[in-house]
């Protein structure tokens, strides 16, 4: 009874943060739930997007429901990694060099067009993002806890990118798409106010507090056998299929769990479901996974949906 | 414990090898010369000592003094080491050695391996049921041994190992059914290591003299088995069993004499004959037994112008034959060589014999009333029929017939052919069995030694060569009733009782458990090892394979066993393969159903999914429906796995009709 109780405030908490977003960015709960599920599972989130459709809007808004300190970065092609992690200035009136942090000393970063970098700049913020901590001339500066990275990024064929490789895309733990808004949300967003003012007016949805905690009782949902089975067997079935060029490392299939969990835990529940599995799976996968036939054009969505159709659940 | 081979052994560990070798190989001890039996009890003591007193094992150098002192041993009895015995013995003593130097678990196969081989030379000496009965015993034990040094995880307890060895060996059972009939049998041993089946037991010998018989009686061991076919068994005053015939006597004893050198004579029969199959136990001699009078003989014997089955060789194992008689018969007109052998007298006939054959002589019209004459002297006079009679001097005939008047059936025979041979009538003495007992289990005749019997043949004309029993009339129960050597007093002149006496309950239980065991060892000889290469022959013809001849027959069972280990192997891998648990069962039988009304789960579809579809096609099921896909989740991919949620599971999907 106790559990149920537990789920029932959990859930209810959840389901008000994601209503309140969705009166933010319209239509696009799917999108909103497993970003938040990202953060949930302490992962980082990349955004790929054309520009203009609401990625920014979207990391802004995450960032004000959950309360969280943020910083933006806007990455361009002269960024340097000082502008990220900060630098060691000499004071002059003391006679020693203090450290004054860069922007990623923040609870949430927001990497704007993350692919417009050079990839120094990237693997700086990815270094980051991985060890939790930065090191500079000799220095280790822990970063803030909770630390979120959401990067937002258009889609490779753009003209002045410079596409991340793909050990860096490994270590967001999902990629979501937002797309075009259907015609009914378009019309609800052309119509309404102006979404910066809607943003800024915004209360705080879940506490710092309440985050940790459902951070922490992320690990008390529980994980089946029969679950641990299904995972196995979808990343088996990555390994051996002719149609990817690699299968999926065992990073994506922590990911994968952690991702269901979180999903779970979304829904209210205790118990990871092949359906928490399914649902991360396109997000989690989706840019882990390129096609033998390589293309130029990115299929992550139908080859993870090839994957989810092509593995029984056992 | 991990099946480590260097590991240590515990002191139960060598308790019990110590055990089972002995077991293995401890019978032999019985039949070996002493001092090898003497240094394999010495060596075993030791070891059992040394398992509280380590310190009494001996050292390298030690061992190997007692291990020459082992071969020196067995060297002096057997210098040649050549045959059954001397490998026996070898084996004996350095298996006994064995026990000294082990230590480790490796030495558990080596003496578990030795122990089984030592068990196979069991069957040099005997192969009693009961001994195959035993040594399935030691296999199973040794199994276990074997089970228990390859087990990974804790030691588990003798018994169960015991139960799990004995179902493993129940499982080659029939592969050794199908090995002992099937597999290609040689007519003559693939090896002659001397063996020796049955020591023989001394039966009837073609040499009687008074007291023979009787000393034969006393034993109940089993002489011969016979199975009767179709026509039944013969009354007993018909089984007369005919051994030797006897017709030279030197007043003492009779004996065989010189054969007949005469081809058998035509003689008249009628009736049926009666066909049977005789099972003999080994008697050292060359007759065989048959009823009166044989017409068949079996193979490498010859019948004999006195109607004896004579065998080529002496018979030394058990074996068994199938012959047919005649119980009515006329053998005919008398050769002058017969007439002449069965006229002879000895030196020593007394005055008062010759005047009592003349006075029968005198009173009788013929042969034949003579001979009821003297039957009725038997009978009238006093005489006794005792198995212990008094003992008699030189001339037992004479002492017998006037003055002691006690005796035994070769008293009977021989003194009454002597009147007949000084009355004129061509007469001699038939040594042989009378009678035997049915085995109500096995439907068998039982004749033991203590049917021994010994009557007379007097030639008669008309009549041929004529039985009489002057036995039957002195004791006519002796023909109907088998005579119990347990009940008879050993009083010297001591009347025998045939009556028969209240045995009880338990008596009567005993008897039972007697017969049966008799059937068993019967049956056991019959077809076990009785089973020689005609017998297999036949059995292929009964199964239509009797294609399947010599080098045939051994490829056709190479082939046979690749595709018995090839089948086992897929089956084995079958079995392998990963079982979906009860509860995916259950799931599939509910998916199942739904399927059969179109709905069917794509593979990759989670419950929850199904479910909605599920309700979204067929909302009227939404009660069972979610109750069986939540509980099926709590199961599967919650915490709530117990038998009670999963016995609701299955009950709910059994109920689970739409």
């Amino acid at each position: 009874m106790l559990q149920d109780r537990r789920d029932t405030t959990i859930k209810s908490a959840l389901d008000q943060t994601i209503s309140r977003a969705g009166e933010v960015i319209l239509g696009k709960e799917q999108a909103i739930r497993l970003s938040l599920a990202c953060l949930l599972a302490r992962g980082h989130l990349l955004i790929e997007d054309l520009p203009g459709v609401g990625k920014t809007t979207l990391a802004h808004l995450l960032a004000r429901l959950l309360g969280l300190k943020h910083q933006r970065i806007q990455f361009t092609s002269d960024l340097l990694p000082a502008d990220i992690i900060g630098a060691s200035i000499y004071d002059r009136a003391e006679g020693v060099f203090h450290f004054h942090p860069g922007p990623v000393f923040s609870q949430l970063v927001l990497a704007d067009e993350i692919n417009r970098a050079t990839p120094k700049a990237q693997s700086a913020l990815l270094e980051a993002m991985e060890e939790h901590q930065v090191t500079t001339e000799g220095e280790t500066h822990h970063l803030p806890e909770p630390f979120f990275v959401i990067a937002t990024q258009n889609p490779a064929h753009q003209i002045g990118t410079f596409p991340l490789p793909e050990s860096q895309l490994d270590r967001f733990l999902m990629r979501i798409e937002l797309g075009y808004p259907d015609p009914r949300s378009e019309r609800q967003l052309l119509n309404g106010r102006e979404r910066r003012e809607i943003l800024e007016n915004l209360e705080p949805a879940l506490s710092l507090d309440q985050l940790r905690e459902l951070q922490t009782s992320l690990d008390q949902v529980h994980v089946s056998d029969a679950i641990l089975d299904y995972c196995q067997a979808i990343l088996e079935f990555s390994r051996t299929t002719q149609r990817f060029n690699h299968g999926l490392s065992p990073r994506a299939g922590l990911a994968l769990l952690r991702g269901a969990r979180a999903w779970a835990l979304m829904e209210g529940r205790f118990q990871v479901l092949p359906e928490d599995v399914q649902a991360v799976l396109p997000a989690t996968v989706g840019h882990r996974l390129h096609s033998t036939a390589d293309t130029g054009v990115d299929e992550g969505r139908s080859l993870a949906r090839y994957l989810l159709e092509s593995v029984a659940i056992p | 414990m991990s099946p480590d081979p260097n590991r240590k052994l515990s002191q139960r560990e060598l308790l019990f090898l110590i055990v089972l070798l002995c077991l293995s190989a401890g019978p032999h001890v019985l039949h070996l010369q002493p001092w090898i039996s003497a240094f394999f009890i010495g060596t075993v003591t030791l070891r059992l000592l040394a398992l509280s007193r380590p310190a009494l094992l001996p050292g390298r150098f030690l061992l190997f003094l007692l291990t020459v002192a082992g071969l020196a041993n067995a060297l002096a009895h057997y210098p040649l080491m050549f045959g059954r015995e001397a490998g026996v013995a070898l084996l004996t003593s350095m298996l006994a050695l064995k026990l000294l130097e082990m230590k480790r678990e490796r030495d558990i196969y080596v003496v578990v391996y030795l122990s089984l081989f030592a068990l196979i030379t069991q069957f040099l000496y005997r192969q009693e049921m009961l001994l195959v009965v035993y040594v399935l015993f030691v296999v199973t034990a040794l199994t276990a041994m074997l089970m228990h040094a390859n087990m990974v995880r804790s030691p588990s307890r003798p018994t169960g190992l015991l139960l799990r060895s004995g179902g493993l060996l129940l499982q080659a059972l029939p592969l050794m059914l199908i090995m002992f009939f099937l597999f290609p049998r040689f007519s003559s041993p693939l090896w002659d290591l001397g063996i020796r089946e049955n020591r023989a037991l001394t039966g009837i010998s073609d040499n009687i003299s008074p007291g023979s018989v009787s000393r034969l009686s006393r034993s109940r061991a089993v002489a011969f088995r016979v199975d009767f076919e179709q026509d039944g068994i013969p009354q007993p005053a018909r089984r007369y069993w005919r051994g030797p015939v006897l017709w030279d006597t030197d007043g003492r004893s009779w004996t065989a004499g010189d054969p007949i050198p005469e081809k058998i004579s035509e003689f008249f029969a009628s009736g049926k004959p009666v066909d049977y199959n005789v099972t003999l136990e080994p008697t050292g001699g060359k007759w065989l037994f048959a009823l009166d009078l044989p017409h068949q003989v079996p193979p490498k014997t010859s019948l004999e112008a006195d109607f004896q089955l004579i065998r080529r060789s002496p018979q030394k194992h058990r074996f068994q034959y199938r012959a047919s008689s005649y119980l009515n018969y006329n053998t005919g007109p008398l050769s002058e060589y017969q007439r002449f052998r069965g006229l002879q007298q000895p030196d020593n006939i007394t005055p008062r014999m010759i005047s009592l054959v003349a006075q029968w002589r005198r009173d009788s019209v013929d042969d034949s009333d003579l001979v009821d004459r003297a039957l009725a002297y038997f009978n009238e006079q006093p005489f006794y029929y005792t198995l212990y009679p008094a003992p008699l001097g030189d001339n037992p005939a004479d002492q017998f017939l006037f003055d002691s008047r006690q005796g035994f059936c070769e008293h009977y025979a021989t003194s009454f052919t002597l009147l007949m041979r000084i009355a004129g009538i061509p007469a001699r003495v038939v040594a042989g069995y009378q009678g035997g007992e049915v085995n109500p289990i096995g439907g068998h005749l039982v004749v033991r030694q203590s049917d021994a019997h010994a009557w007379s043949e007097v030639w008669l004309p008309d009549l041929g060569w004529v039985r009489i029993d002057p036995t039957a009339a002195v004791a006519p129960e002796r023909i109907e009733q088998p005579l119990d050597p347990d009940r008879i007093s050993e009083e010297i002149g001591a009347p025998i009782d045939f009556m028969p006496v209240d045995i009880g309950f338990v008596g009567a239980l005993m008897e039972q458990f007697r017969w049966s065991i008799d059937a068993l060892d019967a049956s056991w000889h019959r077809w076990v090892l009785g089973y020689s290469k005609k017998r297999q022959s036949r059995l292929m013809r009964l199964l239509g394979l009797d294609f399947l001849k010599g080098s045939r027959l051994v490829y056709a069972m190479v082939g046979i066993t690749a595709v018995a280990v090839t089948l086992l192997t897929l089956t084995l891998i079958y079995r392998g393969r990963p079982k979906p648990d009860p509860v995916q069962a259950h799931y599939q039988r509910f998916c199942n159903r739904l399927k059969r009304m179109g709905l069917q789960r794509r593979s990759y579809e989670g419950p929850r999914d199904f479910g909605q579809r599920i309700l979204h096609r067929r909302p009227d099921l939404r009660g069972q429906v979610e109750s069986i896909l939540r509980l099926y989740i709590g199961i599967r991919y919650g915490r709530m796995d117990n038998p009670a949620n999963r016995r609701r599971l299955k009950q709910m999907v059994s109920g689970f009709r739409p």
